[in-house]
């Protein structure tokens, strides 16, 4: 019972920053029907700011995260406006051809600046835990939880409350019609891929006390952000979050219960069934 | 005075003041190993220019396998076919030296691992294929036979990344648990790249081991401890199957590392010849320690270039000379020996470390300990 509950809570804890990944990617897609895999790379620079803020200001992991949604913003709609926006008619294969570069750039760069050597950060509270009937929580994982849930709940409010919000669902749901409304989907798309950015970049702060920073570290979390959003269907945010805890579940169930070594296959079987089952993903609706 | 003049003439003839060879050099440059290849990189630019001052001028070409056997695989034709190398240093990882030797039998171009664990790479009868450090199974052996002088563990737990290396090496520390009388109560490979491995830490809790024997690289060894902390694993000894938990980052993290055994294939206060000037010249040079993999490579590349220079560019007298010769440096005694299985393994002594007060000090076998170690792991801080 011990190994099954601890197994659930860290599953929750690492989906919930999953969740945070695979929404960034969503909203991207959603907006502009462009698939980001450059993702991961924009998770890994948002490392790279963290870990630079705190080893030479001394600027803790968590509080570094109101610089890094700012820098992260600015970042996701540089690349919007030179890169990405010149590909925005052209044919999938080189939009996703646009994307996979832009990564490669920026994994590359980081090399050549900073070397290939891991780096770990190491706060005070790295490795704290609190002890709960035996089920012991991680400190670290429980705060960027907490933070990745008020992050998200902020999120919702943003897109159903405010203007801009609105108008970025209305782009999401059909891009011409928003235009004929009067709606700048051009701004839109900017604001949209700034979002994208700075909730990747929100994710790698807050799971660099936790994990390690390299440059190629973001291969495995396109990967899995995109797994993510095809499970909860393309383009919903609500998707994203359920799927970013189901993966962060059963990967953690099935390491406890099969193997660690096998648990992404666990998690590719899942979601070939939901593919097959539900091509639209769990939230999706029918396919654009 | 003759006695002088006949080192002198052996000298000149071993090493003719011209003696120029061409070694080619297979190593994780970039990618995901490149943090741990920069230290063989650093390693053989040593030896080189050591060599140098020796008389023996050496012509390197770089081939970087950026941790991938295919990519190794054609560095190695390359430098077999079209460079025209003598010899071939490397490559670091196992999964790159084993496809690789292969090829070298085919080429009939020796090739020396320096750092590579998995055991069939000298296992399989090839004649072209040289390994300076210990094979996997030493890693376990030497390690248990530490922990079980030490006290009387009963029960052990692994946890490995399923590479060729993790898989190798914890194998064989399964077959010789068994011969100690030891039981393995949990056996976990895991994939290495995740944040979370509480979940397998916590069901290793669960079977309450004596020993727990982690085998991984870099990072995830950082991880591992400090989740292990986290979710309060208190084994009697913590061990370290090379790797990971034999760098200078993983010392550093005195809060997860203390206590930490861990065997190496080679420490800078081994007494070895040269070892410690070794390890002060490549401090000064590099501004960093060196690791064992950086010792290995260096006399890697010493000996096959020393080897190279007396075989004249003859491919078949390399082969020979590097079957026959003895060498005596910064890794101890060098022999390429066949024996259990093995053909032409250097029957290398590993040593135990055990991280005390953020350093390594080596603790085992007793003729090199430094410290005394301390056993069994108090608990946490």
């Amino acid at each position: 019972m011990t190994v099954f509950l601890q197994s659930l809570i860290s599953g929750l804890l690492v989906g919930g920053v999953y969740a945070l990944i695979g929404i960034g990617l969503t909203i991207i897609f959603g907006v502009m029907r462009v698939i980001n895999f450059a993702h991961g790379e924009l998770v890994m620079v948002g490392m790279y700011i963290t870990f630079f803020a705190f080893s030479l200001f001394g600027i803790d992991p968590f509080v570094g995260i109101v610089i890094v949604i700012p820098l992260m913003f600015l970042f996701g709609a540089f690349l919007q406006k030179t890169f990405i926006n010149r590909v925005l008619n052209a044919l999938p294969q080189n939009q996703i051809l646009l994307t996979i570069g832009l990564g490669l750039v920026m994994s590359n760069t980081v090399m050549l600046l900073f070397t290939s050597d891991y780096r770990i950060l190491s706060t005070s509270y790295s490795s704290g835990s609190v002890n709960l009937g035996g089920i012991s929580i991680s400190e670290p994982l429980t705060i960027s939880f907490l933070i990745t849930a008020a992050i998200t709940g902020a999120l919702y409010w943003f897109l159903i409350k405010t203007d801009t919000g609105q108008a970025i669902r209305a782009t999401a749901q059909d891009r011409d019609a928003a235009q004929l409304m009067g709606v700048n989907v051009r701004r839109m798309s900017v604001i949209a891929t700034g979002i994208g950015a700075a909730l990747a970049g929100t994710a790698g702060a807050l799971i660099s006390p936790t994990y390690y920073i390299f440059p190629q570290v973001g291969s495995a979390f396109t990967l899995k952000a995109f797994v993510i959003v095809v499970l909860g269907g393309m383009g919903s945010v609500v998707g994203a979050t359920i799927g970013g805890l189901i993966i962060g579940v059963s990967e953690s169930l099935s390491a406890a219960y099969v193997s660690s070594g096998l648990k992404e296959l666990f998690v590719y079987v899942l979601f070939l069934l939901v593919l097959v089952f539900k091509p639209a993903g769990l939230l999706g609706k029918s396919r654009m | 005075m003759t006695k002088l003049l006949a080192m002198l003439a052996a000298a000149v003839v071993a090493f003719p003041a011209s003696a120029q060879v061409k070694i080619g050099v297979i190593n994780s440059m970039t990618g995901p190993e490149a943090p741990i290849g920069e230290n063989l990189t650093n390693g053989i630019k040593l030896a080189q220019e050591d060599l140098e001052k020796k008389g023996v001028k050496v012509q390197l070409v770089w081939e970087d396998d950026t941790g991938k056997p295919q990519i190794s695989m054609s560095a190695m034709e390359k430098l077999a076919t079209r460079d025209g190398v003598i010899g071939v240093v490397g490559p670091y990882t196992s999964a790159c030296s084993n496809a690789v030797a292969k090829l070298a039998e085919r080429y009939k171009v020796p090739l020396l691992v320096p750092a590579a664990a998995k055991e069939e790479i000298t296992r399989q009868g090839y004649k072209h294929v040289f390994r300076m450090n210990a094979p996997a199974d030493q890693y376990a052996q030497v390690l248990l036979d530490a922990v079980t002088a030490l006290g009387k563990p009963k029960t052990i737990a692994f946890l490995y990344e399923n590479t060729d290396f993790g898989t190798s090496t914890s194998k064989a520390a399964k077959d010789y648990a068994a011969k100690k009388g030891i039981q393995v109560v949990a056996d976990e490979p895991y994939s290495k790249g995740s944040p979370d491995y509480r979940s397998t830490l916590t069901k290793v809790k669960s079977t309450n081991p004596d020993l727990v024997f982690m085998v991984s690289y870099v990072a995830d060894a950082i991880l591992l401890m400090r989740q292990a902390r986290e979710i309060g694993l208190k084994p009697q000894a913590f061990l370290g199957g090379g790797a990971g938990f034999t760098t200078v980052q993983f010392s550093a993290e005195k809060d997860i590392s203390g206590f930490v055994f861990s065997a190496t294939q080679w420490t800078d206060d081994v007494p070895w010849p040269g070892a410690k000037d070794f390890a002060t010249r490549y401090k000064a040079k590099f501004g960093k320690e060196p690791t064992y993999h950086a010792a290995c490579a260096y006399e890697s590349l010493r000996v096959m270039a020393e080897a190279a220079a007396k075989a004249g560019g003859d491919r078949e007298k390399l082969r020979a000379g590097l079957v026959d010769g003895k060498w005596s440096g910064v890794m101890g005694d060098v022999d390429f020996k066949d024996y259990a299985g093995f053909t032409n393994q250097n029957d290398h002594t590993m040593l135990v470390q055990q991280v005390l007060d953020g350093k390594y000090e080596t603790v085992y076998p007793q003729q090199f300990a430094t410290k005394k170690p301390s056993f069994p792991f108090p608990g946490w801080k």
